[in-house]
């Protein structure tokens, strides 16, 4: 007997049968609307602070897709204590503090399985 | 180990899973996501290229109110609201910032699709059923009732468009192809021609015994996808020749091939969705879930899931690798299933409609 594949949730509909859509506040909305000119979303309250915050979200999204995109790719890691290591990027924890890595090629051996510890890290480097 | 490792690959429709050193395979039924909104048939989908936002689909309404969704998942973004009449046609550029769509008002429609704004009305003279932008979004390509191609040139709205006149039958297809130097149409009075953008002639036609019901242009490796009556043919692009032609068993009104050609799908008239490897030509399988006629269908481009278009006024979304996490599917281990978790999880409903 076949289980049916689990889904998540449904894929979201619109609001109400004769919405627009288009939610001004989505970070691609928000990225390229300078493009657009005449921004339709004015900011009420502190623009400079609702700015930031856009920058900040922008740059947080970007900084995940990046994740993404690391996934089974070679990084090179720099780390405290001068050691530099590198490893087949698998995936990171929710909270950016450790990254699970395969083929660790560390001066002792090479670790199939490891963890790597953020906070331990100073840079890391991959081309895409 | 004790726990079990998850092996996120699929074997013939089922999902490998490694406990303990023993391999399982755990059978899985695909769970199609249904997207509703529209309130007529969809007759038309076209996807995006990959984007920083991930990639988009839009989907062709006979209720003249073309939906933009997130390809990934299928969630609603906008409507594109101006159309007088049934859209037959709809497209994205690559970048996704831009829409067009064809109309049974006369008119084909140019749409900001980042803020689903109108941005360009294109008259015609009659009813518009296909459009395709140029690889630079600067041209885009009409066609439809009135049996005549125009290129727009969409830097100069008001200059007049360049018209490719010979098709003796309604164009239902048009597309760019071979770097945009050349154009491809399919129309009712079952021929395809390849026409030179710029010398404007004929370069070659096809001749069918019906009409031609879908087309499909892959540009890496020059592949043209062409179904009509039970057959879904495949050709080079460049030189017209037929590769091979496999017969589905029901009326096919669409197909797709997968970007790395290693299997395509079609539907028709018997609602069911067939998955067929291109290599081999073997149906490896079959699927239900629409309720009426399927119009449309077409991969995602990275591949990992199709989207069909039907009578019954849904799109669907299909999962080429059966039980992957992927998009809105989640790959679980069978105790997961009935973890204090599981109600966050639609696990038991075959039929799900949003």
């Amino acid at each position: 007997m076949k289980t049916p594949v689990p889904v998540l949730r449904l894929p979201r509909g619109p609001d109400h049968p004769d919405s627009r859509g288009f939610d001004p506040s989505s970070p691609r909305f928000q990225a390229l609307r300078s493009t657009r000119g005449g921004a339709a979303a004015a900011a009420a309250g502190l623009p400079e602070l609702r700015e930031e915050q856009q920058a900040r979200s922008l740059l947080r999204q970007r900084y995940l897709r990046s994740l993404l995109a690391m996934r089974d790719a070679q990084v090179r890691f720099r780390m405290y204590e001068r050691v530099h290591v590198e490893a087949r990027f698998g995936a990171s924890d929710i909270d950016v503090l450790n990254f699970q890595v395969s083929d660790l090629q560390t001066p002792i051996g090479v670790q199939k399985e490891a963890l790597l510890r953020c906070p331990d890290m100073i840079s890391y480097s991959l081309e895409l | 180990h004790s726990a079990p490792t998850r092996v996120a690959c699929t074997v013939a429709g089922g999902t490998v899973l490694c406990r303990g050193g023993r391999l399982l395979t755990m059978a899985m039924r695909q769970t199609p996501l249904t997207c509703s909104g529209h309130t007529r048939p969809v007759v038309d989908l076209a996807f995006s290229g990959i984007t920083p936002y991930g990639y988009f689909l839009i989907s062709a309404c006979k209720d003249g109110k073309p939906m933009l969704r997130q390809g990934d998942t299928g969630d609603w973004i906008g409507t594109f609201l101006g159309h007088k009449g049934a859209v037959w046609g709809a497209t994205l550029n690559k970048e996704a910032t831009k829409a067009a769509t064809a109309a049974a008002d006369f008119t084909a429609k140019v749409w900001d699709a980042v803020t689903g704004d109108e941005t360009l009305t294109l008259a015609h003279k009659h009813i518009v059923k296909t459009v395709h932008f140029t690889q630079d979004s600067i041209y885009l390509l009409t066609g439809g009732n009135d049996k005549v191609l125009r290129v727009f040139d969409l830097s100069k709205p008001e200059a007049d468009p360049q018209e490719f006149t010979g098709h003796t039958s309604a164009i239902k297809k048009a597309l760019w192809c071979n770097s945009d130097k050349q154009i491809l149409s399919a129309a009712d009075d079952k021929t395809v021609r390849l026409w030179d953008r710029n010398t404007m002639e004929v370069l070659k036609t096809l001749s069918f015994d019906v009409s031609v019901s879908s087309m499909e242009y892959i540009p890496d490796g020059e592949i043209l996808v062409i179904t009509y009556g039970k057959t879904i043919a495949f050709y080079n692009a460049l030189s017209l020749e037929l590769i091979k032609t496999v017969d589905a068993p029901a009326s096919i009104h669409s197909a797709s091939l997968h970007p790395e050609k290693d299997f395509f799908v079609a539907g028709g008239d018997d609602f069911k969705l067939y998955k067929y490897d291109y290599s081999t030509k073997e149906e490896l399988e079959s699927y239900k879930g629409h309720f009426g006629p399927v119009h449309c269908v077409r991969f995602s481009p990275d591949g990992e899931l199709y989207a069909s278009g039907s009578e019954d006024g849904t799109l669907r979304l299909w999962q080429t690798a059966v039980g992957k996490t992927y998009g809105l599917w989640k790959c679980v281990l069978p105790e997961e299933l009935v973890s204090e978790n599981s109600d966050t999880l639609y696990c038991n409903t075959p039929e799900i409609k949003a």
